[in-house]
């Protein structure tokens, strides 16, 4: 029984929490990326550069003085003409092509070569780390927790609140959501679609600064770091359907405590295949993702 | 008033629409007629921005709006209610009505509570069904959504295709009840329908097409006009 609860106590809760803070942030990555393939059928490959554009700005702002509550605001507010300027700029210029899947697919990830590579010019390859803006950490019977991670965890869960009441409860998201469903009836009730399609993209993009500010503090900042989560953020967006904010959310949570908990059982580098095995599965049994995409019943 | 002049569409190497004229004033209804495949929707889809035209001009009070997207046509004072009726699934009944509020020009919280309200009264059946999505209507009352959308903008002129398509008769009359109340309200509507009769009843003057080009045109209330009309485009 003693050694049952030690289980619980050392083990196994520590192990969840862990993965419920690497879920957030693998939310906060992929609620970008949901939301504009959901709306514009784009397939942003670049969604993890602008995530590592939010943490390196994050970085040089914070070394120029600015402190960390401040980024929060601000690095978001950078990156929404970021979106804007890209979205209107390149994705509507190959929009309205026959082959938009691919074509979109290809230029982002071209996009992103682009904007990995001038980060490595100007911040130079080497990985560097913001200090914690939350130091220290608490004791709850007996689990250790360190207090930027519950911060994480709360914020990331108000900022997913948040997202989902604009998207599903305002009139803005209504737009959207029409937008997303049915462009030409949308415009022709006087929704500005082309507007609508930019502004979300710029969205999508000012999430995946926010949570470069959010998460680099926690896994440090390069140049290449946008792969690391972006992975995870695609198997996310495509388990839990393309689209749908609630699958990004519950996939988000529950394939990152698969990757955490499988490595109580079997060897931790046995993790991430498995997820990705999960990814492969859903493809399979239901290409669509176990929830439905965004603004479709 | 609408006025479309000497309209060319293509789809690739087809000429759907082959220099189509027609005229239309504020309190008319004007039919357009024709068998299925001539270009009825694709003239509907051409004067609401969906397609653009290869050639000629469309004009709303002298105004053309030629090359404009949907969404600056709609700002025109043009209203759409396509074929299919395309009701948002995603969105509720009143997040689909109130899509329609973007066309008002002068806009206010309480005129948006105002027009809403009006429409509710208007169609009982939707206020009850408010939160409903909108796709858990029946075909009628997603009909009934379909045209209270594009009524709750004012706009100047509404384009409705095939609106009885697939409803029972009791809803159909309710339809073109509610096509008389946009007449009587001074806009300009523009009919493509199936029933002749009822479509024939409520319009004031019609256009017969044929292979994208209209062949006849005439007014509702010549009964020797009626039979040419019913000459040109019987099957």
């Amino acid at each position: 029984m003693t050694s049952a609860l030690e289980f619980i106590q050392f083990v196994l809760a520590p192990q969840m929490i862990t993965g419920l803070s690497l879920g957030v942030a693998v939310v906060l990555v992929a609620l970008g990326l949901t939301i504009i393939f959901g709306l514009l059928d784009v397939i942003n490959m670049a969604h993890g550069e602008f995530y590592a554009i939010g943490a390196y700005l994050a970085l040089a702002l914070g070394a120029a003085g600015i402190n960390f509550w401040l980024l929060i605001v601000i690095v978001p507010l950078i990156m929404i003409p970021l979106g804007y300027v890209v979205e209107r700029g390149l994705i509507q210029r190959v929009f309205n092509k026959p082959d938009r899947h691919v074509t979109t697919l290809l230029l982002t990830f071209g996009l992103s070569l682009v904007l990995e590579e001038t980060l490595k010019v100007i911040f130079g390859p080497n990985t560097q780390r913001p200090p914690t803006p939350i130091p220290g950490a608490i004791d709850a019977f007996g689990i250790i927790m360190p207090n930027y991670r519950l911060f994480l965890i709360l914020l990331g869960f108000s900022i997913i609140i948040a997202v989902a009441l604009i998207v599903n409860r305002t009139a803005l998201g209504a737009m959207v959501r029409a937008a997303a469903f049915d462009r030409n009836m949308a415009a022709s009730l006087g929704v500005p679609a082309s507007r609508i399609y930019a502004g979300t993209f710029a969205f999508g993009v000012a999430l995946a600064g926010l949570a470069g500010v959010l998460l680099a503090p926690v896994f440090s900042v390069f140049p290449t770091m946008g792969h690391d989560f972006i992975f995870m953020a695609f198997t996310v967006v495509i388990v839990g359907g393309m689209g749908s904010i609630g699958g990004t959310v519950i996939a988000g949570l529950v394939l990152t405590q698969v990757q955490v908990l499988s490595s109580l059982v079997v060897s931790p580098v046995w993790s991430d295949p498995i997820v990705f095995s999960i990814m492969v599965l859903v493809l399979v049994l239901r290409p669509q993702g176990l929830f439905g995409r965004m603004g479709h019943a | 008033m609408l006025k479309i002049d000497d309209l060319h569409v293509h789809y690739g190497l087809s000429h759907v629409i082959q220099g189509i004229s027609l005229e239309a004033k504020p309190g008319e209804v004007v039919g357009i007629f024709g068998r299925n495949g001539v270009g009825k929707t694709t003239l509907m889809k051409t004067v609401a921005g969906w397609v653009q035209p290869s050639g000629g001009t469309i004009a709303l009070d002298g105004q053309s709006f030629n090359g404009l997207t949907p969404d600056r046509i709609c700002r025109h004072g043009v209203g759409f209610v396509p074929e299919d009726r395309r009701i948002f699934p995603g969105l509720s009944v009143e997040e689909n009505l109130k899509l329609g509020l973007m066309q008002r020009r002068k806009r206010s919280a309480a005129s948006d509570r105002a027009a809403v309200q009006g429409i509710y009264d208007r169609f009982p059946r939707l206020a009850e069904r408010r939160r409903q999505a909108g796709t858990t209507l029946s075909g009628g009352e997603q009909q009934m959504l379909a045209m209270a959308r594009v009524m709750i903008g004012a706009p100047r002129l509404v384009l409705i295709d095939e609106p009885s398509e697939g409803l029972a008769p009791m809803i159909v009359a309710d339809i073109f009840a509610i096509i008389s109340e946009m007449k009587a309200a001074g806009m300009i509507v523009l009919l493509v329908e199936q029933n002749l009769a009822g479509a024939l009843a409520v319009s004031d003057r019609f256009y017969a097409i044929e292979r994208g080009a209209v062949v006849l045109a005439g007014r509702t209330d010549s009964s020797a006009a009626r039979e040419e009309l019913m000459r040109a485009i019987a099957v």
